[in-house]
């Protein structure tokens, strides 16, 4: 006991606290993964479920996803759709973020409003956007038809290609604040003094941004872009109410894909493995964020 | 610097999880109360000790699972639920509502994790799947089905034995807007050329001739089996003459710009909302929608005939099954299942929920001549279960991508056909 209350004694008392969110941890993500990869090294499905006759069967059911046409298509998806999302999103949030961080009348209300987007629940977005991307009665149609840039209705979300745009516009529209409020954070922290010694060397606008701006904000950016990435890869609430994956399979991501083998046709085992996929990658990317991180905080 | 490695790999993994957290958190909230295999395991030794009379004393809990959104089905089970409690004291049902979307997740991670109801009340063709699973118990013997439709009791039985009860039939029929045909000057419809003529003649820029449901789930495959076995194709057996002429006049329709390719993404209920607000003059759809379209478009003129054919006369069956989970409260189940099942409850269910009984007898009486039922009654003796095969989400999923690439025009219907027999042939060898 007493060996035990010199251990805690200095530096090592911090492991005490960190005990109940490690032991939390454990038991609720934790188990869950060890869990799932187990399970995607099994072969189980609806017939052996409860009976428990559950075969090893190793790298079988990764091997077979890869022969499978849905699985590589959803992969390259959710590839494209996070890059796609990516990059339109944090131009988009970066200019806005400027633009606000200029003092002007309703600038800060303006701001909240815009935020509007990613309060609002996914579900809602998603169906409001599946009624915009209507063929026949779809607001989006409409107008393009009256500027008359389109002759006859664009088949929006029934048609392999103009669906994926269709998710990928209603994403952006929902990260755009995300990249915005956090940007615009990042810039909060750059102090004046730097802008007002810079117009006194003579430093142009353009010039500012590239010097000083950019580079001050550089910590900030890798966090916006991993942090979207990670949020942006395992979307599976907007997809599953604007197109479920189609149509005909065009639009399935690894989430989507993964739930629907798992809970629509009770193949578990490959399911999981479409879930340990995403996990994989989602985890090199995470190692990849903390490294940044950290770095930055040691400079 | 190991440790520093160690702690990133930790939080890593903390931030990924979330993906995987979303299923585990869901079978957390299933579970009704952390006591509840304790009181089944009690009333276990109850009941291998003293038989019946010794906890005839205390109020057993029995639960049932059941996935209906709509208002007046939750009310409707609920008194009868009321009435059964009422009639005696031994048990106690309560029901929990589950949504559909999520019914077979529940009852598969519920399957794992051993927290299950004592009776479920779950799609027909989904039946199979859970029976395979070992799940339900064997009813053989304890229900009189005779009466019954042969579809339905065909949709709770393998092997010859019988793992579930019937709740009620339905299927598909077509309705088509009255007024709307006889601006027209169309006449019902009876066979697919005829069909197609109407159609075209009902189409406008604001409307379109037809619609059913074609979403590339159970849902779509649900809607497409009429006219698939119309021309004499099995769900097994796509890739010949018939499988493609059922594909190719699925094309027409939509090549003919008489049915949306919205379509793909209408449920049953967005396809009946199209109906009412008059974008679609007539529909494919269930006999459920009647209570809520004689309230919201109570002006509407419409009416229900049989779908058209190709070969014969073919519908699809659907409806609810009740089924008894083994190693649950057995008896109790039984005991509100032999309630529910008496004549007089049946009929006052069925009426209520605008369901068919799937008990012949009460079925032929149920509805007047001049009823909007009564057609789906005549429809029903053309109605077909799917499956029942353990596989058949997989066989499902395999015909709905065929006629999904068919309306979006990614594969001509020869190639459709031909995919999804190799797909077919894959499962069911």
């Amino acid at each position: 006991m007493a060996k035990l209350k010199k251990f805690f004694r200095y530096e090592n008392v911090g492991m005490l606290f960190v005990l109940p969110a490690f032991l939390y941890m454990l038991a609720f993500v934790g188990y869950p993964i060890v869990h799932n990869i187990i399970l995607s090294f099994q072969d189980v499905n609806a017939g052996n479920l409860v009976k428990g006759t559950r075969n090893f069967i190793l790298f079988d059911n990764y091997l077979e996803l890869f022969q499978d046409s849905v699985f590589t298509t959803s992969l390259w998806n959710t590839l494209r759709f996070t890059v796609s999302c990516l990059v339109f999103q944090f131009i988009v949030g970066f200019a806005l973020a400027l633009f606000f961080s200029r003092k002007f009348t309703l600038a800060k209300p303006v701001r909240g409003i815009l935020l509007v987007p990613w309060m609002i629940p996914i579900t809602v977005t998603a169906l409001m956007f599946k009624l915009l991307f209507a063929t026949d009665i779809g607001i989006i149609n409409f107008l393009l038809r009256s500027l008359h840039l389109i002759d006859t209705n664009i088949e929006w979300l029934t048609t392999p290609g103009t669906a994926m745009f269709a998710l990928i516009c209603a994403n952006v529209w929902i990260g755009i604040p995300f990249n915005m409020i956090l940007i615009s954070t990042g810039l909060t922290t750059i102090p004046k003094e730097l802008y007002e010694s810079a117009s006194i060397d003579g430093a142009g606008k353009v010039q500012t941004f590239w010097r000083i701006t950019l580079p001050l904000l550089k910590p900030t950016i890798e966090s916006v872009l991993i942090l979207g990435f990670i949020y942006t890869f395992k979307v599976y609430d907007l997809v599953y109410v604007m197109t479920s994956g189609g149509p005909v399979n065009s639009t399935h991501m690894l989430s989507t894909y993964s739930y629907k083998l798992s809970f629509e046709m009770f193949k578990y085992s490959k399911g999981s493995a479409v879930a340990n996929v995403l996990l994989a990658i989602l985890l090199f990317v995470g190692v990849f964020y903390i490294k940044a991180t950290t770095e930055g905080e040691e400079e | 610097m190991k440790k520093r490695k160690l702690t990133a790999l930790l939080t890593a993994l903390a931030m990924t999880a979330g993906i995987l957290s979303g299923c585990g958190a869901k079978g957390g909230e299933s579970a009704p109360a952390g006591k509840a295999p304790a009181a089944e395991d009690a009333q276990k030794e109850a009941k291998e000790e003293g038989g019946e009379t010794a906890s005839a004393g205390e109020t057993q809990e029995i639960t049932i699972w059941y996935y209906w959104e709509n208002e007046g089905h939750q009310a409707t089970l609920d008194q009868l639920i009321q009435e059964y409690n009422g009639s005696q004291k031994q048990y106690a049902v309560t029901a929990k509502y589950v949504p559909f979307a999520d019914f077979k997740k529940q009852l598969s991670i519920g399957a794992s994790a051993d927290e299950l109801p004592d009776i479920a009340i779950l799609d027909s063709p989904d039946h199979a799947s859970y029976v395979d699973m070992g799940i339900f118990e064997d009813l053989t013997g304890k229900f009189d089905v005779s009466n019954y439709y042969e579809g339905t009791v065909n949709s709770c039985t393998v092997d010859g034995k019988l793992y579930g009860v019937p709740f009620g039939a339905n299927c598909l029929a077509l309705y088509y807007n009255e007024d709307m045909l006889t601006a027209a000057n169309s006449s019902v419809p009876t066979t697919w050329d005829e069909l197609m003529e109407t159609a075209k003649a009902l189409t406008t820029d604001s409307v379109s001739g037809i619609a059913f449901c074609s979403v590339q789930n159970e849902e779509g495959t649900f809607n497409f089996a009429p006219w698939l076995w119309s021309t004499g194709a099995t769900s097994y057996d796509i890739n010949n003459e018939n499988g493609i002429r059922a594909l190719t006049f699925i094309q027409s329709l939509i090549n003919e710009g008489v049915m949306s390719k919205e379509c793909i993404n209408w449920t049953q209920g967005d396809v009946m909302n199209q109906f009412i607000a008059g974008n679609v003059a007539m529909m494919v759809n269930g006999p459920w929608q009647i209570p809520t379209m004689q309230s919201e478009a109570p002006d509407l003129n419409w009416k229900v005939t049989l779908i058209p054919k190709d070969a014969a006369y073919a519908s699809v069956l659907g409806g609810e099954n009740y089924a008894v989970v083994g190693g649950g409260n057995v008896d109790g189940a039984l005991d509100f299942l032999t309630y529910a099942t008496s004549e007089e409850k049946v009929k006052f269910m069925m009426n209520q929920f605008g369901y068919i009984s799937a008990d012949k007898t009460i079925a032929e009486t149920q509805f007047a001549q001049d009823s909007p039922y009564y057609p789906f009654v005549e429809e029903l003796n053309y109605a077909m279960p799917r499956g029942p095969l353990a596989e058949w989400p997989s066989v499902s999923d395999a015909i709905s991508l065929a006629f999904n690439q068919v309306i979006t025009g990614t594969a001509a219907p020869e190639d459709a056909a031909a995919q999804a027999q190799a797909t077919i042939d894959g499962i069911v060898k």
